[in-house]
């Protein structure tokens, strides 16, 4: 494609058996009085782990 | 629906419901913005580009359209009904602090009520409460707050201990959290932190004038030094292990993009820096006229996060961490940060409370962890809280990522927890923006966190 590049497909989960409830409460992660939680990970996924790779 | 943005000179396209997400030109964000109606091809942005272009531009949403990754109708949503699971209990284990920060939303730490610690009785009646109420739920989080935890760490570490004793009989899993100024920060504290704390938050505003500006002592004294130096020496030995520096910008330093670097150039490197919420009488409140000038920042703090993320001075900033590729589940982003349900918080009389910002709010109070009264009224009313029921969040574009907000917000400066606090809403859209756009550019620049 010439004029779209495509950074990520379809990332909202809505898989059967989504919705554990097993992962992290946002406010416990750093906020407590501004709720995020588009940065939260999943519990299964485990995908935003927040340190580099190598520093 | 589908939203265009330009950012960091460059523009993208958000299919809000798949999570699709594109870097686009701007003749494709024309077409997307205009997509279904009529276009003049004769003006404007279209009238720069020719018509194999604008044909070859509309022969790439349409393909798109077809993959179901672009324009997807709304999905049919199911919010859980109300289950009476608590997985995360907030104990504020302190009514005391030894700190007097102005914007304090707890009054100095006592909520508005007696400057009490709470007592190892109630800390072990909230764990019992907490695992007998959690059902199937492997995880449970308990974060210490206050007021200042570090004034009662007996209390702490007594209670990580009996929570633990119940780990292997009772199948759970215990994460730790706590939330501390780290002004009387000891060493054997942050042994004790990095051995048994999933997380830990220190609280530092960023700059030195502005940290000391509103963060002083209970006396009146400047807090700043004592408190870097604990911070550094914290940071030095918590390696790999997750924690956050976490301050506040109020309307005395709008400027807060300097404050993120200026913790980076200390040696931090994981961020977070969040607007204060105040009444808007109050002189540090953030107000509705401060927001252009806000998301301005977040943009400039985007470019050079960008730049020294490919340096020795890699960091994290918390509200750019949006992972693009993944995240929660379509539930948690319904259901959002659970306060009132899945989250209570736990005052030391205990007291049990929708949130931590709840505490001391007559109105508010659930029931007590040592006379084990419960009554549901709030947690379902709380429970019903999500994207479908919070006024005007359903036809927002950043409802994924936000959730509907935060509730203690609504209630405290709307009235009503199901009205969304609308200045925190427009810098949650343009952090989004951002974690977007860096996320986009840094998949160019193969600069990503591990996965």
């Amino acid at each position: 494609m010439k004029h779209i590049e495509v950074i990520a497909k379809s990332t909202i989960c809505r898989e059967s058996g989504s919705g554990c409830g097993e992962c992290q409460s946002s406010c416990q992660s750093a906020c407590k009085t501004s709720c995020t939680v588009g940065n939260q990970s999943c519990e299964q996924k485990k995908t935003n782990n927040i340190f580099k790779e190598s520093k | 629906m589908v939203h265009t943005f330009r950012c960091l000179d460059r523009f993208f396209a958000l299919d809000v419901e798949s999570g699709s997400v594109f870097e686009i030109d701007e003749l494709t964000k024309e077409l997307i913005d205009g997509y279904g109606t009529p276009l003049d091809e004769t003006k404007g942005v279209l009238s720069c580009y020719s018509k194999r272009e604008i044909d070859e531009a509309r022969g790439e949403i349409e393909e798109l359209i077809a993959e179901h990754i672009l324009f997807t109708p709304e999905a049919e949503h199911k919010p859980p009904a109300y289950g009476g699971i608590v997985k995360s209990l907030c104990l504020n284990v302190s009514h005391n602090c030894s700190l007097r920060c102005e914007y304090c939303f707890a009054d100095g730490g006592s909520y508005n009520t007696e400057r009490l610690n709470m007592d190892k009785k109630v800390a072990f009646a909230a764990i019992d409460f907490l695992i007998e109420r959690s059902g199937t739920r492997r995880n449970l989080e308990v974060d210490f707050f206050g007021g200042e935890p570090l004034l009662n760490m007996g209390v702490v570490r007594d209670t990580v201990a009996y929570a633990r004793s119940f780990e292997k009989s009772r199948g759970k899993n215990f994460r730790f959290t706590i939330t501390t100024n780290a002004y009387n920060l000891t060493d054997e504290d942050i042994d004790f932190f990095n051995k048994e704390m999933y997380n830990v938050v220190l609280s530092i505003d960023g700059r030195k004038e502005v940290h000391n500006r509103v963060r002083k002592t209970a006396s009146g004294k400047d807090s700043y030094d004592e408190i870097v130096a604990n911070a550094l020496r914290f940071r030095a030995k918590r390696g790999d292990r997750q924690y956050y520096i976490r301050g506040t910008y109020t309307a005395l330093n709008k400027d807060f993009s300097r404050d993120v670097l200026a913790l980076n150039d200390l040696g931090f490197d994981q961020i977070s820096i969040e607007p204060v919420v105040l009444p808007q009488s109050h002189r540090l409140a953030i107000k509705k006229e401060d927001i252009p000038f806000l998301t301005e920042q977040y943009e400039i703090l985007a470019r050079e996060y960008i730049e020294r993320r490919k340096t020795d001075k890699w960091f994290n900033f918390f509200h750019f961490m949006i992972d693009i590729s993944g995240g929660p589940c379509e539930t948690k982003r319904l259901v959002g940060c659970g306060a009132g349900n899945e989250y209570l918080a736990i005052a030391p009389s205990g007291n049990i409370y929708p949130c931590h910002q709840f505490d001391g709010k007559p109105d508010y109070v659930i029931g007590n962890v040592l006379d084990g009264t419960f009554d549901d009224t709030l947690p379902r009313k709380f429970a019903s809280v999500n994207l479908l029921t919070k006024r005007g969040c359903c036809d927002c574009w950043a409802k994924y990522y936000c959730s509907g907000g935060c509730a203690a917000n609504s209630v405290n400066f709307c009235g009503d927890v199901f009205a969304p606090y609308t200045i925190t809403c427009e810098l949650m859209k343009k952090r989004v923006e951002c974690a977007i756009a860096i996320h986009s550019i840094e998949r160019k620049n193969k600069v990503f966190s591990k996965n």
